[in-house]
């Protein structure tokens, strides 16, 4: 075959093609929330450089040291992302892609074949790079009243910059599937990932970066910046696309670095061509031996899940669900990210000096009651749409199965429902319970916030259910079923119950909360409005719960028409 | 026994399947053929349980599947032609997990998993992930489902695609047993030579509609000789020999 590689990625924009093309229910409502996301993220972005970039302006060199060493850090922290993202990325696209066997076995030279893979990478591992980017070198630019010179070498600048990490990131993941089988390579890439991201999140929450903002802290801050720079930084790509920009911020040119960038940029392409020349096809080779796949047993789920007094279907559905989910890294791994965030949220709770504004310190205590109940909400949102919504479109293509079986369709979609229930309100109530009790909040906030919560978990989780079960979608990975409409239908409304609940049991915690403040006892009318609030909530956790599971087994059953 | 009465399945202006009543009796094995698209994925798709017919009804071991679905699914096992099942359990776990939603539980359970796995030459494959399996590995996977809850009838559709020959020859033997037994076998295939050589009693389908029934001598009967082989007769029958056309092009 002759033509050139681009010819290679055709499927690939056609297929983009006819998925824009494609209309589905809810494609507006899908287009306006996320473009609307997008659009505050970038206009966010945008302000926050520009706002930033003139406040620096006016301390003349220092501010134009800090501007220096600030673009290099930016460009510092997108060369670490697209290091890993191009290892994780060409690990798919080089190695596990379905369509490579039809590729493969057509006359396409491998060097070919590997420069079209790469092209797909690099788009694939930057695009999100490069969306954050823009705004904020635009913002600077702006600020600065930068010429079309400066944005022509930006441009110039942002393509060898991410050239040179996927190319780096795609050798890596060359040289593990040599090594290791690709699917153990995924696994370990994906666990590693995370577990980096988690202790990332933790240690930058423990350093306390807000006692930087304290007047008696000013030397540290000098101390600070000191540290940010090392000898190894100016070997870097980030250091080199820093500096080409900011020559042109002032209207000059820094051809050493631009060149440095781009040499390296091309070097580091052909030496992964010819190593791709070398050893891909070996690599490919290696990950479709497939050796044997070593897995956990999880023999205990099945002790534990026997003794449960549960029919034995519901057994047989919960034991399968449980080992499908901790067999599968993708899945599970993302619980680690998870668990750090939740040590973070207590642990924000836990170093919150309140008593910095002692005569409020009561009010404000039982004021972030309230915020940790809304906050407990969201996660619990957030828990619930990436976990339980796509638990039916998790049966995927083996969903044949359950219906084909005499198991009603209304016990698998409660199966799934206290599946999802269990772990959902006990990480939740935990949150709850110990923020408060890290808090110091008032007793009877106490049990009315994990009151609210109970109630809360079993709307929310009945919502996620039902609707997961009406617009299930078969073939797509957990992640993307989050993302579909359904799950953004699930979002709003889940928002919406969260904020209604919130007022229900706010309402009446603050007469109550003021009433004690004042040693006044409540009237029999506030008590019969909070009495009311309190049956409100109860009766509508209960319309959701039940209203949404009884619709998603109806929907359900309606798939077989 | 499965019987089918007046099914019709309609996909708003298009009928999939229009009219079709059969029935097969305990031991009987029942061929159902038809061209691509003849409706015969759907047929039995809805004897399975899988889609609701427009109209018509099914009985599987005398319960209705639309007025006590549980029953009949109780006493039907169903092998689709693609075998797609949960990657990440083992061939054990999966049966396990299978016989308990068709009621079995306990001792007696993993006795009759490793009987099943013995029974499809997969025993020294129980501990292993679905997903390292060949394709006729997990064909046979499915078969053991199938069979594992001790079915009075069974829906094939394309029991061999994806076999070796070992492979097929096993389900043949399978089939044979288990219509000894008394188990309603209906199956439908693309491979003539198997239906002629497994089944009592064919059904042609084309265009959603039964075109011809019978034994296999009563269906080569049919054709323009009688010495016919089924595959011409299929053809003839189908509209679909175009040999000429072919010699032409090629």
């Amino acid at each position: 075959m002759t033509r050139p590689f681009p010819y290679l990625l055709l499927p690939h924009v056609l297929a983009s093609r006819n998925r824009a093309r494609r209309r589905e229910r809810g494609d507006a409502a899908r287009a306006v929330l996320f473009g609307g996301v997008a659009l505050a993220v970038c206009a966010a972005l945008y302000e926050g450089a520009f706002w930033l970039t003139a406040e620096l302006d006016a301390y003349a060199e220092l501010g134009d040291y800090l501007l220096r060493i600030g673009l290099s850090w930016l460009f510092l922290t997108f060369l670490s992302f697209l290091a890993f993202s191009g290892v994780v990325t060409a690990l798919s696209s080089f190695f596990l892609s379905e369509d490579l066997r039809l590729l493969l076995v057509a006359p396409v030279a491998t060097r070919r074949l590997f420069q079209a893979r790469f092209a797909r990478t690099l788009v694939q591992a930057s695009w999100m790079v490069a969306a954050f980017v823009v705004p904020v070198l635009v913002g600077v630019g702006r600020a600065r009243c930068a010429g079309p010179g400066y944005y022509a070498t930006a441009i110039l600048t942002i393509v060898p910059f991410a050239v040179i990490p996927v190319a780096a990131g795609s050798a890596v993941t060359l040289l593990l599937v040599n090594t290791f089988p690709a699917r153990r390579a995924r696994d370990l890439l994906m666990l590693m990932g995370l577990l980096f991201a988690a202790s990332l999140v933790v240690v930058l929450r423990m350093i306390r970066p807000e006692q930087l903002l304290r007047v008696e802290s000013l030397p540290d801050v000098t101390s600070f910046f000191a540290t940010l720079q090392s000898p190894v930084t100016p070997l870097l790509p980030s250091f080199w696309a820093g500096e080409t920009l900011f020559a042109s911020l002032r209207g000059g040119r820094d051809l050493i670095h631009t060149g440095a960038l781009w040499s390296t940029a091309l070097a580091s392409m052909a030496l992964l061509g010819a190593a791709g020349e070398r050893w891909y096809f070996a690599g490919f080779s290696r990950s479709q031996e497939a050796p044997k796949a070593r897995f956990t047993q999880f023999r205990a789920i099945d002790a534990v899940v026997r003794w449960l007094p549960f029919s034995s279907v519901r057994r047989q559905l919960l034991v399968k669900d449980l080992k499908i989910f901790l067999r599968d890294v993708s899945q599970w791994s993302q619980l680690l990210l998870l668990f750090a965030l939740v040590l973070l949220y207590l642990y924000n709770f836990r170093v919150l000096d309140l008593q910095r504004i002692p005569y409020m310190s009561v009010l404000v205590k039982n004021v972030y009651a309230f915020v940790n109940l809304g906050l407990a909400g969201f996660v619990m949102a957030t828990v619930t749409v990436r976990f339980v919504f796509p638990a039916v479109s998790a049966e995927g293509a083996a969903f044949w199965i359950i219906r084909a079986s005499p198991v009603p369709l209304r016990e698998f979609l409660w199966s799934k429902f206290w599946t999802g229930l269990v772990p959902v309100a006990l990480l939740t109530e935990v949150l709850t319970i110990a923020a408060n009790h890290f808090l110091g909040v008032d007793p009877f906030m106490k049990v009315a916030a994990a009151l609210a919560i109970l109630c809360m978990s079993f709307a929310l989780v009945g919502l996620a259910a039902g609707l997961g079960a009406r617009y299930p979608r078969f073939g797509a990975d957990p992640s993307q079923v989050a993302g579909s409409y359904g799950g953004v239908a699930f979002m709003v409304q889940a928002v919406l119950l969260v904020l209604v609940m919130i007022v229900l049991v706010g309402w009446p915690s603050s007469i109550y909360l003021f009433r004690q403040a004042r040693g006044l006892p409540l009237t029999s009318m506030q008590l019969l409005l909070a009495a009311g609030c309190c049956v409100a909530g109860v009766a509508l956790s209960l319309v959701v719960w039940l209203g949404s599971m009884r619709s998603g087994i109806a929907a359900l059953e309606r798939m077989s028409d | 026994m499965i019987a089918i009465h007046d099914l019709v399945k309609r996909y708003g202006q298009f009928t999939a399947v229009d009219g079709v009543s059969l029935d097969v009796q305990p031991g009987e094995i029942h061929g159902f053929l038809g061209p691509n698209g003849a409706g015969k994925t759907t047929t039995l798709r809805m004897i399975a349980g899988l889609l609701k017919p427009t109209s018509g009804r099914v009985t599987v071991n005398g319960h209705d599947l639309a007025q006590a679905p549980e029953q009949a699914k109780a006493s039907l096992g169903f092998i689709p032609d693609r075998p797609f099942i949960y990657e990440k359990l083992t061939a054990g776990e999966f049966l396990r997990f299978h016989g308990g939603l068709y009621g079995m539980d306990g001792v007696g359970l993993g006795e009759r998993v490793r009987e099943m796995l013995d029974l499809f030459e997969l025993g020294r494959w129980e501990h292993e992930l679905v997903e390292s399996f060949s394709h006729g590995m997990k064909q046979r996977v499915v078969m053991c489902a199938a069979f594992l809850h001790r079915p009075r009838a069974v829906v094939v559709d394309e029991p061999m695609v994806g076999l070796d020959p070992r492979g097929a020859r096993l389900i043949k033997g399978v089939f044979r047993r288990m219509s000894e037994r008394g188990v309603a076998l209906l199956m439908s295939t693309h491979t003539l030579e198997v239906a002629q050589e497994m089944c009592d009693r064919i059904s042609i389908i084309l265009k959603g509609r039964i075109i011809a029934r019978g034994t296999v001598p009563e269906i080569r009967a049919l054709g323009d000789r009688h010495d016919d082989h089924l595959t011409s007769v299929f053809l003839k029958l189908t509209d679909g020999s175009g040999l000429q056309e072919i010699d032409e092009i090629v």
